[in-house]
């Protein structure tokens, strides 16, 4: 299984331990990563496609056709991007007028869009084409007794017929089951499928507002569960639900929320045994605790 | 009290590109009821942004930001029940915005068009090596080549060319 690996701006940049924890972890499982050499922005929603559609169906076609040189269907953490290139791609397929547009602006670059590759997200790859029981099998430290809560990514929930992959977009169940496959066990609560709300202009637009609306999932998951972690499968999730517990600590003057909030590939490649200052090193509520626990076992 | 036979009745028209009919919407809510921003100050209430567009009330459109803070989360593309697909108006008001005022283009549109990003993923060196991958990683921003190029193909899109001080290489 070969795959082109698509990272976007802000794993790369912000959190580049993902990015190494998606790099050592993928091969082990059988899926090889090829560099998508000279890939740009998705591009996020809130820039040219805020702004200027056949611009921006054009740097999500810049993209494809380095995925359509290499053969390879692109895989991507980030919600967003894959939300925006798998968009992108339905409105290229669906109109021929966009299509022409398109490659009209990138005959000069040599590119042309054909259609030929996928976009794919990471939690899609490891259930659909990996599967559980194969991740099970490849790891050294099991998370036997303790419990976790899943983010799912909104991205790859909604709309169901673009960018869905799970059998039940409405109650989605694949991210639990590979957060079980690490030995962990999943509790569900009320505001589960809620979306984390730090993606797009909510957070810059209205702080407090978007604090808050983060605030009440965090509650939730304290009165309704006793998870110790958090386990995400998208950038914008992982930063957010990290920062939003400070945040919310700041706010009541102590230390209440402290939940550890791992990307699902860095938490996979603590239990495979790679190293934490490697492929989970940056973060803003600690984890280094909860790994150490890991590794005693 | 807003004069309604002073309306520009065709906006709808000019607005709506990707999303659905959006002479359909009842003013359901549904679209509100899932919205994590329609707990924002102002609140997003795509509902109300669709009446605006309907009954072509261009300046108060022009004027209200509220499209901006949708978190794209897409949640109203799933419930709409008459397949009017809100996030999609969120974003077609956002460009028509964009195209008559300005102030509203994005600062990242000219981020992406300077590296091809809209974070530092040149200038994380350090943060980088510190786990163990390469100093910059194999996207635009370590072929500057292919940035040229890129810029060259965006130069072609309207948005550059009517704002093309905006963008610089």
């Amino acid at each position: 299984m070969k795959y082109g690996l698509f990272l976007g701006c802000n794993v790369p940049a912000v959190r580049p331990d993902v990015e190494r924890a998606i790099r050592l972890t993928m091969p082990v499982l059988g899926a090889d990563l090829v560099d998508l050499e000279g890939s740009a922005c998705c591009p996020a929603f809130g820039s040219f496609p805020s702004a200027d559609e056949t611009a921006s169906l054009a740097i999500s076609a810049w993209n494809f056709c380095i995925a359509e040189e290499a053969e390879v269907d692109l895989v991507t953490e980030c919600g967003s991007c894959y939300s925006s290139l798998r968009i992108a791609r339905s409105k290229l397929l669906e109109s021929e007028e966009k299509r022409e547009q398109v490659n009209r602006l990138l005959e000069p670059t040599g590119k042309q869009f054909r259609g030929t590759v996928k976009v794919r997200h990471m939690l899609d790859v490891l259930f659909n084409d990996i599967g559980p029981e194969k991740i099970r099998e490849s790891i050294k430290y099991p998370l036997e007794n303790i419990s976790a809560i899943v983010q799912y990514p909104c991205h790859t929930l909604f709309p169901s017929e673009i960018v869905g992959f799970d059998s039940l977009s409405g109650r989605p169940r694949m991210f639990q089951k590979l957060v079980e496959a690490l030995g962990a066990s999943v509790q569900t609560y009320s505001r589960e499928l809620q979306c984390c709300g730090g993606a797009g202009g909510f957070v810059k637009g209205s702080f407090a507002d978007a604090s808050e609306f983060a605030f009440k999932k965090l509650r939730a998951i304290k009165k309704e569960t006793d998870a110790e972690f958090i386990v995400a499968s998208c950038i914008t999730c992982l930063q957010h639900l990290d920062r939003m517990q400070d945040e919310l600590n700041k706010k009541n003057n102590d230390n209440a929320y402290s939940l550890p909030v791992f990307d699902y590939n860095q938490i996979l490649a603590v239990c495979m045994d790679f190293n934490p200052g490697e492929v989970a090193s940056i973060s803003t509520i600690s984890r280094d605790e909860f790994i150490r626990n890991i590794r005693k076992k | 009290m807003i004069d309604l036979t002073k309306t520009n009745t065709g906006l709808w028209r000019e607005i709506t590109d990707n999303c659905g009919d959006i002479r359909k919407c009842f003013n359901c809510n549904t679209c509100v009821a899932g919205c994590p921003a329609a707990e924002g100050d102002p609140p997003l209430f795509i509902r109300n942004l669709v009446r605006k567009v309907l009954l072509g009330l261009e300046d108060e459109l022009l004027e209200d930001e509220t499209p901006w803070l949708c978190v794209t989360c897409s949640a109203c593309e799933e419930m709409c029940p008459m397949g009017v697909h809100p996030f999609e108006v969120c974003l077609d008001i956002r460009r028509w915005q964009s195209k008559n005022d300005e102030t509203y283009i994005p600062a990242a549109t000219a981020e992406i068009f300077e590296t091809g990003h809209t974070q530092a993923v040149g200038q994380v060196q350090e943060k980088r090596k510190a786990v163990g991958l390469e100093a910059v990683p194999p996207t635009i921003i370590k072929f500057p080549e292919l940035l040229k190029i890129f810029q060259e193909m965006l130069r072609n899109t309207d948005i550059v060319r009517e704002n093309d001080y905006m963008f610089r290489s």
